[in-house]
C-alpha cells in the first residue's frame, strides 16, 4: 500500500497544488479568524455552532477557537471533494490503469483514500497554524489577552481542536468515498451526496429533531464540531464511528467485488 | 520461460441473460504478435479485461506466463497492457503520469524518457496530457504499457481513432516492439492493420473462437485464385477459350482473367497456364496467385460458420 500512498503523495503535491491548496488554507484561516473575533459576544455560552465567546477566545486554548470554528463549516466541502476526487478515478479510467499495476483492489482503493488523507491531513494543520497566527494578529485589536495561548494546555487543546477537525474530515471522507464507489460517476455521486447532506437532511431536521441523532450528515456535523446541543461529543463519536464503518465496508466489499469495466 | 505466454480454456462471462464471450479457448505461443480479431463487440475487450483480473469469468481457467488468472498478481508485474482507452490524470504531464503508474507497481522511472523516445513523444514528455492529442494519447497508453519491460503486451484497439498516417505509425510501433521478443497480444477490427503485423491471429466472432494459427496458414490456406493477363487485350478471349478448352474454370475481371484453383497445385497450375499461353504465341504481363485477404477469410468464417 506505501507504494499507491507514494504515488498518491507524488501526485498531489506537486508545486501548483501545495501553492493553490496554502493559499486556500490562509483565506480560510483569515477568514475564520476575522470572523469569529469580530462576532464574539462579551458573555453567553460558547459553541463550534453558536461562536465564540471573548472569555473563551482569552482562555487556554482561545489561539485555536477561531480554526476549530471556522472547520466546523467544511464538512461539506471535504465531502465533495472527496466524492470529486475518487469518483473521478472511476470515470476517468485511472482506477482501471492502476489495477492493471497492482491488482490489489482494497490496496488501491484504501491506498489512495490514505494519500488523499494525508494531504488533508497537512492542509488542516497548516489551517490551524495560519489561523493560531492570524488570531494573535487580531486579538490586540478586540483586547483579547494572548498570553495564556501558549501554556502546555493550551496546546493540548490544540492538539485536540485538530484531532476533532480530522476525525469529522476522515468520516466526510469515507462517506464521499462510498458515494463515489457505488455511482462511479463524478456528477451522478455529487448530485446524490449534495441532494442528501444538503437541502433533505437540512429541511428534515427542521421539523424532526432526531434527525440531529441519526442522519449521517449531522451527525459528522456534530462529530467535527466535537459535540452540539442535539448530539453530545461522546455520543457523536460512536454514532459516527458505526455509520463510518458500514460506509467503508459497503465501498470495500462493492470494490472488491464488481467487474471494472470502466 | 514458458513455451505458452497465454492459455484459456472455456473461458466464458455472462452479464445477465447476455453471453459476452462463451467457451473461448485460446493458446498463445511465446514469442508471437498475435492479432486478437472480431468485429466491435464480438468479446475482445471482455476477454482482456478477464486476463487482466479487471472482469471475472463466469466460468474457464486459463494462465498468463505460467499463472492462473484467477491470481492476476502472480502475473501483471510481467505484463503491460492498454485496454479500453488510454487513462491519464489530465492535470499531470506525460512523464509524470509515467512516473506515478511506475511508482505504483514498484517499477524503476529511469527508463521513462527513453519510452517516451520509443513511442515518439521525446521533447513533449513535459507536457499536460490534458493538451495531447488522440494519437499522443495512445502512444503515452503504449508507454506506460512498456513500464517495467513485460515479457507480455496486451494492447486493446491501440489505433482506435487514430487518423490513417497515426494507424500506419502505430503499426510501425507494435512492429518494432515485436522485434524484441516479447510477446504482444492486439485487438482491432481493422483486418487490415493486423495483417501487415501480426504472425499469429485469434478470430472470435459473438464470443466464440473461429480461428488460432499462424496468419500464413490461414491465408495460404485458401488462394482467391490464380490471375492472368496476356499482353494484347485482343488474346483475352482466345486465351480464356484455350484454358477452359483444358478444363479451367475462368472468370473475366477488368482487363485480366481469374483461374479457379480448385485444390491445385498454384505453381503447377502457374507453370501450365504459362505453357500454353507460350505454345499459342501470347505473352503474358501477369500470372500470380491472388492471396486471400484477412478481411476475405475472416468474413468467409463468419458467414459459413466456420471453426
Amino acid at each position: 500500500m506505501t507504494s499507491i500512498i507514494r504515488a498518491e503523495l507524488h501526485r498531489l503535491l506537486r508545486r501548483r497544488t501545495v501553492v493553490i491548496t496554502a493559499a486556500a488554507a490562509f483565506a480560510f484561516s483569515a477568514v475564520a479568524t476575522l470572523t469569529v473575533f469580530s462576532s464574539a459576544e462579551a458573555t453567553g455560552q460558547a459553541s463550534r455552532r453558536a461562536g465564540a465567546t471573548l472569555a473563551s477566545l482569552t482562555g487556554n486554548g482561545g489561539g485555536t477557537e477561531a480554526f476549530a470554528v471556522g472547520a466546523s463549516f467544511v464538512g461539506f466541502f471535504v465531502f465533495v471533494t472527496f466524492i470529486a476526487l475518487i469518483a473521478g478515478e472511476f470515470s476517468g479510467g485511472t482506477f482501471r490503469a492502476v489495477l492493471l499495476r497492482d491488482p490489489h483492489r482494497l490496496r488501491v482503493i484504501v491506498g489512495k483514500l490514505a494519500g488523499i488523507l494525508l494531504v488533508a491531513a497537512g492542509v488542516v494543520a497548516l489551517a490551524e497554524v495560519f489561523t493560531f497566527a492570524m488570531s494573535l494578529l487580531v486579538a490586540p485589536t478586540q483586547d483579547v489577552a494572548t498570553s495564556s495561548w501558549f501554556s502546555l494546555q493550551s496546546l493540548g487543546d490544540g492538539l485536540r481542536d485538530y484531532a476533532t477537525v480530522m476525525s469529522g474530515v476522515a468520516g466526510w471522507a469515507v462517506f464521499g468515498t462510498t458515494l463515489a464507489v457505488i455511482f462511479r460517476s463524478a456528477p451522478l455521486a455529487l448530485g446524490v451526496g449534495f441532494a442528501w447532506a444538503g437541502p433533505f437532511e437540512n429541511i428534515v431536521v427542521d421539523s424532526w429533531d432526531a434527525g440531529y441523532r441519526f442522519f449521517p450528515g449531522q451527525v459528522l456535523a456534530s462529530l467535527i464540531r466535537g459535540g452540539t446541543i442535539e448530539l453530545g461529543a461522546g455520543r457523536a463519536v460512536m454514532t459516527a464511528a458505526v455509520y463510518t464503518a458500514v460506509a467503508a465496508t459497503v465501498a470495500l466489499v462493492l470494490v472488491s467485488r464488481r467487474d471494472v469495466t470502466a | 520461460m514458458t513455451s505458452t505466454a497465454l492459455s484459456v480454456s472455456g473461458l466464458t462471462k455472462r452479464y445477465g441473460a447476455r453471453t459476452a464471450v462463451d467457451d473461448l479457448d485460446i493458446e498463445l505461443p511465446t514469442g508471437v504478435v498475435a492479432g486478437f480479431v472480431g468485429p466491435n463487440g464480438a468479446g475482445k475487450t471482455t476477454t482482456m479485461a478477464m486476463l487482466l483480473g479487471l472482469v471475472r469469468p463466469t466460468a474457464g481457467s486459463g494462465t498468463v506466463l505460467g499463472a492462473s488468472i484467477a491470481e492476476p498478481d502472480a502475473y501483471l508485474s510481467r505484463v503491460g497492457a492498454l485496454i479500453e482507452s488510454p487513462a491519464f490524470y489530465p492535470a499531470l504531464s506525460g512523464a509524470e503520469n509515467l512516473a506515478y503508474f511506475a511508482t505504483v507497481a514498484g517499477h524503476d522511472p529511469a527508463p521513462i524518457p527513453a519510452l517516451l523516445s520509443t513511442v515518439g513523444l521525446e521533447g513533449r514528455g513535459g507536457d499536460r496530457y490534458r493538451s495531447y492529442s488522440l494519437g499522443m494519447k495512445q502512444r503515452l497508453g503504449i508507454a506506460a504499457a512498456l513500464l517495467g519491460d513485460p515479457e507480455l503486451l496486451i494492447l486493446d484497439e491501440p489505433a482506435n481513432g487514430l487518423d490513417p498516417q497515426g494507424v500506419r505509425e502505430m503499426r510501425a510501433l507494435i512492429g518494432q516492439l515485436a522485434g524484441s521478443g516479447r510477446t504482444v497480444l492486439v485487438s482491432s477490427h481493422d483486418l487490415s492493420e493486423l495483417e501487415q503485423v501480426c504472425d499469429w491471429l485469434v478470430l472470435i466472432d459473438a464470443g466464440r473462437s473461429l480461428y488460432q494459427g499462424p496468419t500464413r496458414a490461414l491465408l495460404d490456406d485458401v488462394t482467391g485464385g490464380l490471375a492472368v493477363q496476356p499482353q494484347r487485350n485482343e488474346d483475352h478471349p482466345v486465351l480464356r477459350d484455350l484454358l477452359q478448352a483444358r478444363g479451367h474454370q475462368v472468370d473475366t475481371q477488368e482487363h485480366r482473367l481469374v483461374i479457379s484453383v480448385d485444390g491445385a497445385d498454384v505453381g503447377d497450375l502457374a507453370a501450365s497456364v504459362n505453357q500454353a499461353a507460350f505454345d499459342a504465341g501470347m505473352v503474358l504481363v501477369e500470372l500470380s496467385p491472388l492471396r486471400t485477404t484477412l478481411e476475405d477469410r475472416y468474413l468467409s468464417m463468419v458467414n459459413g460458420g466456420s471453426r
